[in-house]
């Protein structure tokens, strides 16, 4: 094994041990212990990444990876054979690539900064150490999906992000909210494992292998249709696009740190990973590429419509996660997977920050969550304002903050794709609109001015600081992220990140925006987004305009656009009377009284053969005589 | 020889038999319900003198002699048994005499 | 012996009829009197009747011994205890199951048709051909000499089953011991 392969292992390996130590340690350990043990596991994991990092980066040379194309610079390693059955056989095997190591970077090192916030977060908390053990957990499930080394190990990890979100969501598990939004993300992730287990069977029928490189094997149209709509399938559940998006605001009923880790910097960005993965089979299957980047750009403009009625603030901010993973899917959709991945980077700095910053105001106004009563904070959180402006406005895409370096590439390069392009472009351009408008009401409400009576009543501090310092120094530093980490790649004058994901995943030459189409783009995106924080500051800052009262629409809007009430209706209440139909017509007759029946059908036979016994002397000798009887006749017969 | 074959014996030796288990069958007085065992027991005697006569084997003779020695024993035990009943005033009665009841 | 040299056929065969119907009659009596007392009675008819047919069957001892052991001991320790029971009437045909008596009767029918069956296809088989016996076939001193020299085991334990017999017969019948 070279370094960039030890550095992979660690990085896999370290937040598992975290959670085995965690778990083994049980109630023995000390709460305070657990959670710098999970912490520092996720730090050595960030290590690790930076070990595997320095490796990938120190191989000028290409390296052919066996099927996959020459020239992708990673490297495969395998810990042994996992399955083989016949000629198909899945090893137990890490990829250390560029896209890989990139991830596992984004990962590990949030997740670090996160894991640490939470130490002051979860303080005090019943059940802290479970917490530690899940989110260590949650960190090498996530790493095992972005450096698993076959699609097969992918699914693995997959999965494994599935349930742990499962059960950090439900981590509160004495809310029945927390419960239900538990299961109804389990339930929706797992139609989309479903889709993505019917894609790998066809890829197995066809070609008897799950590695990465088989998918540049070429498929007929249908197959390779099939295989991409069902790997889409898998990226839409996970990453919460529509239409299946209803999980991720009741995922809210998590902890603040968990909606920051996994529901916008880490689980929901898998699906912009898969395809940016497995983008081979999506090029082979254009049509299915150009879907998911229709269903990112209609997501992005639901979600920032769904957003500007939303009163609880990390629902605020979970719009605004769908609707910027709504921007990736159309940036890997169109084929620009650099630009695709770039903006999961910056996203995952800015989103982070705006999650942790929220946690700040809600653990200071002991669980508030509802914007409404949240006027006036900044008068007393000051740190907590100054960060969370500079995560709105990364996420709007001002520059030189990080969103603008990444939001507009994307929206440039649907220019050129056809007619369908411009459609798109609109869709980015208004998306940037409303962006700035639910982003700057959220603002405007909740930090400026005056503290309102619910703010002077319930706030606390934490010893004369906004918070503890586990969670003021993860703020701080992502807040630096926000605003630098766009500096990176400025298509089209300097683009590092390109460069770097060319061998595992060039862009498209369509995706890829003309200079021109760039800075008008750029500029006319920053205008509009100025646009949208002038018009919420007016709305909600000033007064000067009134909201404007259509109760239709916002009856549509504040019922998320009636999709839980349908899928209700087509889902929910059929299963549940199926259930209850079956269960009165067959496991109440048959199963359940097949028990009780065996009883009774036992002792009414055994009343019939007690009747024999009737004690005189007479019947047991008749019994001896027609005994004897019988005993002769078949004498008789025989003979 | 003289008379009937001896299958004419054994067979009267049958019905003399079906009858005696008839007797034991329906009859409630323990003595009566004796009696007819003693009518099956010399039914099978009947049917072994016969036969010894037959095939000209003393054994069958000697056999009878044996149980006529057994008869007489178990009446005498079965009469000490009744003796006993009496004298605790205990019904005679077979049917009464149940206690080994399902 | 005596019986061997009878002047016919007709004279033996009429004596087996009388004994055969002596027989059956006694033994029918035996089980349908309510009284036991005369059912004892009945049963020294039965035991005579046979004795007869063993003498037709040139087994003297044995016709002495049955009409000496049976008739005249066992018969009459039946008619002593019923004399010391005192009288108990009770019908037959009566009490228990409904299934009993045709039970009863189904069982006692079948065994009877079936032995009779039985003899019948015998009688074309082993118990067609004729015999002969000896002279002294039956005598007692035939039967000792047999008692003694073949079959003495069975002479030895018919002795210990009556010596035993003889003391559960005093047991039975001796009187409770009163708790002292």
């Amino acid at each position: 094994m070279t370094g960039m392969t030890y550095g992979s292992w660690l990085c896999l390996l370290a937040p598992l041990a975290g959670t085995i130590l965690i778990l083994l340690g049980g109630s023995w350990l000390p709460r305070k212990f657990a959670a710098w043990t999970a912490t520092t596991s996720v730090f050595v994991a960030f290590a690790g990444a930076i070990w595997a990092f320095l490796g990938v980066h120190s191989v000028h040379q290409s390296v052919c990876l066996g099927t996959a194309p020459c020239g992708s610079r990673g490297e495969l390693t395998t810990a042994w054979t996992w399955l083989a059955v016949g000629h198909f056989s899945v090893p137990l095997q890490l990829l250390v690539d560029p896209l890989s190591t990139m991830m596992m970077l984004i990962v590990s090192g949030v997740g670090g900064l996160i894991v640490l916030y939470s130490i002051g977060y979860m303080e005090g908390d019943d059940e802290e150490r479970r917490y530690f053990a899940y989110i260590a957990f949650f960190v090498f499930s996530m790493l095992m999906l972005v450096e698993g080394g076959n699609l097969l190990l992918l699914l693995v990890g997959w999965g494994l992000v599935g349930l742990s979100s499962y059960l950090l969501i439900g981590f509160w598990h004495d809310r029945p909210s927390a419960v239900a939004a538990a299961k109804k993300a389990f339930v929706m992730n797992a139609f989309g494992d479903a889709t993505m287990a019917l894609a790998f069977f066809i890829i197995i029928a066809h070609t008897s292998s799950l590695s990465f490189g088989t998918l540049n094997v070429q498929f007929s149209s249908t197959q390779s249709n099939l295989i991409a709509l069902g790997l889409l399938g898998g990226a839409v559940a996970k990453s919460a696009q529509i239409p299946l998006q209803t999980w991720l605001p009741d995922a809210m009923e998590g902890p603040t740190p968990v909606s920051a880790l996994i529901h916008a910097a880490t689980m929901v960005t898998a699906g912009v990973y898969l395809i940016a993965r497995t983008h081979p089979i999506f090029e082979q299957a254009r049509t299915i590429e150009l879907i998911a980047a229709g269903i990112g750009a209609l997501t992005l403009l639901v979600a920032g419509l769904i957003a500007l009625v939303q009163t609880d603030i990390k629902r605020v901010i979970a719009y605004s996660t769908m609707s910027q993973i709504g921007y990736m899917f159309l940036g890997v959709g169109v084929g620009g997977y650099a630009n695709g991945m770039f903006h999961l980077m910056t996203h995952a700095f800015f989103k982070a920050l705006l999650f942790m910053t929220a946690g700040l105001a809600i653990h200071a106004l002991a669980g508030e969550q509802d914007i409404r009563n949240m006027r006036g904070l900044g008068k007393v959180m000051p740190f907590t304002k100054w960060c969370f402006l500079a995560g709105a406005l990364a996420l709007v895409g001002i520059p030189p903050f990080a969103g603008f370096f990444s939001k507009d590439p994307i929206i440039a390069s649907t220019l050129d794709i056809g007619w369908y392009g411009y459609v798109f472009y609109a869709c980015g351009l208004i998306g940037a609109f409303l962006t700035g408008l639910y982003t700057f009401r959220l603002w405007f409400l909740v930090f400026p001015g005056e503290p309102g009576p619910f703010v002077r009543e319930h706030y606390h501090d934490h010893h004369g600081r906004e918070g503890a310092w586990t969670m003021l120094v993860p703020v701080g530093i992502l807040t630096v992220l926000a605003t630098i980490g766009g500096w990176i790649q400025f298509p089209p004058h300097w683009d590092p990140i390109t460069k770097w994901l060319a061998p595992v995943a060039p862009s498209l030459p369509d995706a890829i925006a003309s200079s021109t189409q760039e800075t008008v783009t750029s500029i006319v995106s920053v205008v509009i987004g100025l646009t949208g924080i002038a018009v919420a500051w007016a709305v909600y800052s000033e007064r000067k305009i009134a909201i404007p009262a259509v109760p239709s629409v916002r009856r549509v809007l504040e019922n998320k656009f009636y999709f839980d009430w349908l899928y209700e209706r087509i889902f929910y209440v059929p299963a549940v009377e199926t259930g209850n139909f079956l269960g009165r017509e067959f496991e109440q007759p048959v199963v359940l009284q097949t028990g009780p029946d065996l009883g009774e059908g036992t002792l009414a036979t055994g009343g019939l053969v007690r009747r024999i016994q009737t004690g005189l002397l007479r019947t047991y000798v008749l019994f001896i005589a027609a005994g004897a009887a019988a005993i002769v006749l078949a004498f008789l017969i025989a003979k | 020889m003289l008379g009937p074959d001896v299958a004419w014996y054994v067979a009267l030796s049958g019905v003399l038999f079906g009858i005696g288990a008839l007797g034991v069958l329906i009859r409630r007085n323990t003595l009566v319900v004796l009696l007819s065992l003693e009518l099956m027991l010399n039914a099978g005697n009947l049917s072994l003198i016969a036969l010894s006569r037959h095939f000209h084997n003393g054994a069958g003779q000697i056999f009878a002699l044996a149980v006529m020695a057994v008869a007489a024993s178990e009446v005498c035990v079965g009469l000490g048994l009744v003796v006993a009943l009496n004298r605790r005033n205990l019904s005679l009665d077979v049917d009464t005499l149940s206690e080994l009841r399902g | 012996m005596i019986l061997a040299f009878s002047a016919s056929n007709v004279v033996v065969w009429i004596v087996w009829l009388a004994a055969a119907f002596a027989c059956l009659g006694s033994a029918v009596a035996v089980i349908s009197f309510t009284n036991p007392f005369y059912s004892a009675l009945a049963l020294i008819g039965n035991l005579g009747s046979l004795a007869v047919m063993y003498l037709l069957l040139s087994a003297e001892f044995v016709a002495a011994a049955q009409v000496l052991v049976y008739a005249g001991a066992v018969v009459v320790m039946f008619l002593f205890v019923i004399a010391y029971v005192g009288p108990r009437r009770e019908t037959p045909w009566s009490g228990g199951p409904g299934w009993q008596t045709v039970g009863a009767v189904a069982a006692a029918g079948a065994l009877l048709v079936e032995i009779v069956v039985v003899v019948g296809m015998q009688a074309s088989g082993s118990l067609s051909h004729e015999t002969k016996v000896g002279a002294e076939f039956g005598t007692p001193a035939w039967i000792g000499r047999i008692f003694l020299v073949d079959h003495l085991f069975a002479f030895e334990i018919t002795s210990v089953v009556l010596l035993i017999a003889a003391m559960g017969g005093v047991i039975l019948g001796s009187h409770t011991r009163r708790a002292t």
